[in-house]
């Protein structure tokens, strides 16, 4: 099982850059709990995403996918393995350094989280706060361009309250592309949205990152969207199989 | 671009009643703090306001006695026996009594505080006195107080159309030929002033030879606590020497330590900055308990803890801004309708201005501090 998920890395899809991977985890063992309480969820995991990568992570509830996808956006601490994302080895990073890395990463969450008090546009342009080298004048171009490149040319200046799921879900989408990221993770953005918004949703993650090159690592139960995948990578109890399209 | 501020702005102003909610209890608070602390200012000055008028270089007091408002009387012998000192450029004494004036209209009497001065003295500022000079010497005429309780009647009106109005003082007919603003406090609803001889006749029992205070003018460029020092010899154990500001600090202390007034109205700011403290935590928390998943998506994304505590932090001072200018302006009317009815002044001054703004940050960024625990507690690993 471990040899399988080590032959996983090997190229499959798209062409993958010979450069470093976005992600590279090595040996990774995961517990939560300390002592006699502590239970283990991730089993030695070997894994590899390269530069432009669709890569989906399936697997029963359980599995663990949402405890690596933690640890690989840097909100959890790597305790046991070694873990390097965007060239940062998380292993031996600083809190400070954490932060760091998030800001380079997209979220989208199976919630949207947009916050309540702002419209669609200030919540994307909330995130060149991250990003002062962004003049602002940029930025709100950007942010513009973002929206309407997500189809919300219309509703700027609406509230997320006034805007349907799939609307919120793809403001979010905006605000996870606005800072131009390296690396986009997504937990099931998908499972809050009917199909057709769904099938959208996932169409429009993969046509921009496709444009930026921006590899992407999705976790999904959502059988309709796994045709957008370059590779798919299953996972169960803590540990990593590998999966090829 | 996007600060924190300005976030903590649209945070506050999504919803305008909770928002208004918030910022009401600021203003109470601060309006509450505002009046409370004025009127223990008010009412302390008032009950100096005789002791502040007095402006000679040294005073002399019964050793009996803490308060001039009751005070023990002393001989006058040691006025005479100081005034020998080369540095003593003139004297004059005062006698105090509390006597009874019946108000002319409802026949019924009220206290009132009597002042025998010698009005050409300039030891006392009581203001145009010594424009009276002559008619108090004459018999039964006495000064009325314009800022006397109403108790006694609509006087100083009546004093102001006819010139003159004869009431009872003591049991005897007396004529009020004007009045004068001084002031009166807590201890007092009113005052009267005259001269040494119509005093004496208003208190028959008392004896020209007690004096209730002795005032000292010095030679000019005396050093007053150099001839304090000298008058304390001729005194001996029979008076002792104060000096102007001793005597009003004497009454300060006598006030603090025998009525209550730093206490209830010191109590009633506290209960204010209390209100106000827990009104703005009960918003700042629930705010950040609802936004606790946004929150915890902010810090994923890369934002710093520090980040949301600014914001956190940004929101109570708005709403200390918010409620401390309305607050102000409500204490501003509220003086008035204290003075109005207190018959006091009460007024503002920038030092309570400044004191209670500062104290309503305080009281609006301890309520931060508390709520922000709860921000450290977003954890953005459990956003997934």
């Amino acid at each position: 099982m471990v040899d399988d998920a080590h032959n996983s890395t090997a190229p499959t899809g798209i062409a993958m850059a010979k450069a470093t991977p976005a992600i590279s985890a090595r040996h990774v063992n995961f517990a939560f709990g300390e002592g006699d309480l502590q239970k283990q969820i991730l089993f030695d995991i070997n894994m590899e995403v390269g530069t432009g990568e669709i890569v989906l992570l399936t697997g029963p509830s359980g599995s663990g996918k949402t405890t690596l996808l933690t640890l690989i956006g840097a909100l959890r601490k790597v305790r046991d393995g070694e873990l390097d994302v965007l060239s940062h080895h998380l292993h031996d990073a600083s809190l400070e350094e954490l932060v760091e890395v998030r800001r380079d990463i997209g979220f989208i969450f199976q919630q949207h989280n947009l916050l309540p008090f702002l419209t669609a546009r200030q919540n994307v342009q909330l995130m060149f706060h991250l990003h002062p080298e962004v003049s602002p004048d940029d930025a709100s171009r950007l942010t513009v361009e973002l929206l309407t490149s997500v189809g919300l040319g219309h509703r700027l200046d609406y509230y997320p309250a006034r805007l349907s799921g799939g609307q919120k879900q793809r403001v979010a989408i905006a605000r996870a592309l606005a800072a131009n990221p390296k690396l986009i993770l997504a937990d099931e953005p998908t499972a809050a949205l009917d199909s057709q918004s769904g099938r959208d949703v996932v169409n429009l993650l993969q046509e921009l990152a496709r444009g930026r090159g921006c590899p992407i690592l999705m976790v999904t139960h959502d059988p309709r969207i796994l045709d957008v995948a370059d590779r798919i990578i299953n996972m169960e109890d803590g540990r990593v199989h590998p999966g090829e399209k | 671009m996007f600060s924190a501020f300005f976030v903590a702005w649209c945070q506050l102003t999504y919803n305008k009643v909770k928002l208004a909610v918030a910022a009401a209890g600021v203003v109470v608070a601060v309006m509450l703090m505002l009046v409370q602390l004025g009127i223990r200012q008010g009412a302390m000055d008032n009950s100096v306001a005789v002791a502040r008028r007095v402006t000679a270089d040294l005073v002399i007091v019964s050793p009996r006695t803490k308060t001039i408002f009751a005070s023990a009387q002393f001989p006058r012998r040691l006025l005479y026996r100081v005034g020998s000192d080369p540095n003593v450029l003139a004297i004059s004494e005062m006698y105090m009594g509390q006597g009874r004036l019946r108000n002319p209209w409802n026949k019924l009497e009220f206290p009132v505080s009597l002042y025998g001065v010698d009005p050409n003295a300039g030891m006392m500022k009581l203001p145009g006195i010594e424009r009276f000079t002559e008619e108090l010497n004459d018999i039964d005429r006495l000064l009325y107080d314009g800022m006397s309780r109403t108790n006694y009647g609509p006087i100083k009106q009546y004093l102001a159309e006819n010139g003159s109005i004869d009431v009872e003082v003591n049991l005897r007919k007396v004529r009020l030929i004007d009045s004068i603003d001084v002031g009166i406090s807590i201890n007092t609803d009113g005052n009267l002033f005259t001269s040494h001889v119509n005093f004496l006749r208003l208190f028959p029992d008392r004896k020209p030879g007690s004096v209730d205070l002795g005032m000292i003018r010095l030679r000019p460029g005396a050093d007053v606590q150099a001839v304090r020092a000298s008058l304390r010899q001729y005194v001996g154990t029979e008076a002792k020497v104060l000096t102007r500001e001793e005597l009003v600090a004497a009454e300060i202390v006598f006030i603090r330590e025998n009525a209550p007034i730093d206490f209830i109205f010191g109590m009633g700011a506290a209960v204010g900055f209390f209100i106000g403290f827990v009104v703005v935590y009960q918003i700042l928390y629930t705010e950040v308990t609802n936004h606790l998943p946004q929150y915890a998506t902010m810090k994923a994304m890369g934002f710093s803890d520090r980040y949301l505590l600014q914001v956190v932090l940004s929101q109570s001072v708005i709403l200390a801004l918010l409620g401390y200018l309305p607050g102000f302006v409500l204490a501003l009317g509220l003086y008035r309708v204290a003075t109005k009815a207190i018959q006091m002044q009460f007024s503002m001054t920038v030092e309570r201005a400044v004191f209670v703004f500062v104290l309503t940050i305080v009281m609006c960024g301890l309520s931060a501090m508390i709520a922000i625990r709860k921000v450290r507690t977003a954890d953005p690993a459990d956003v997934f």
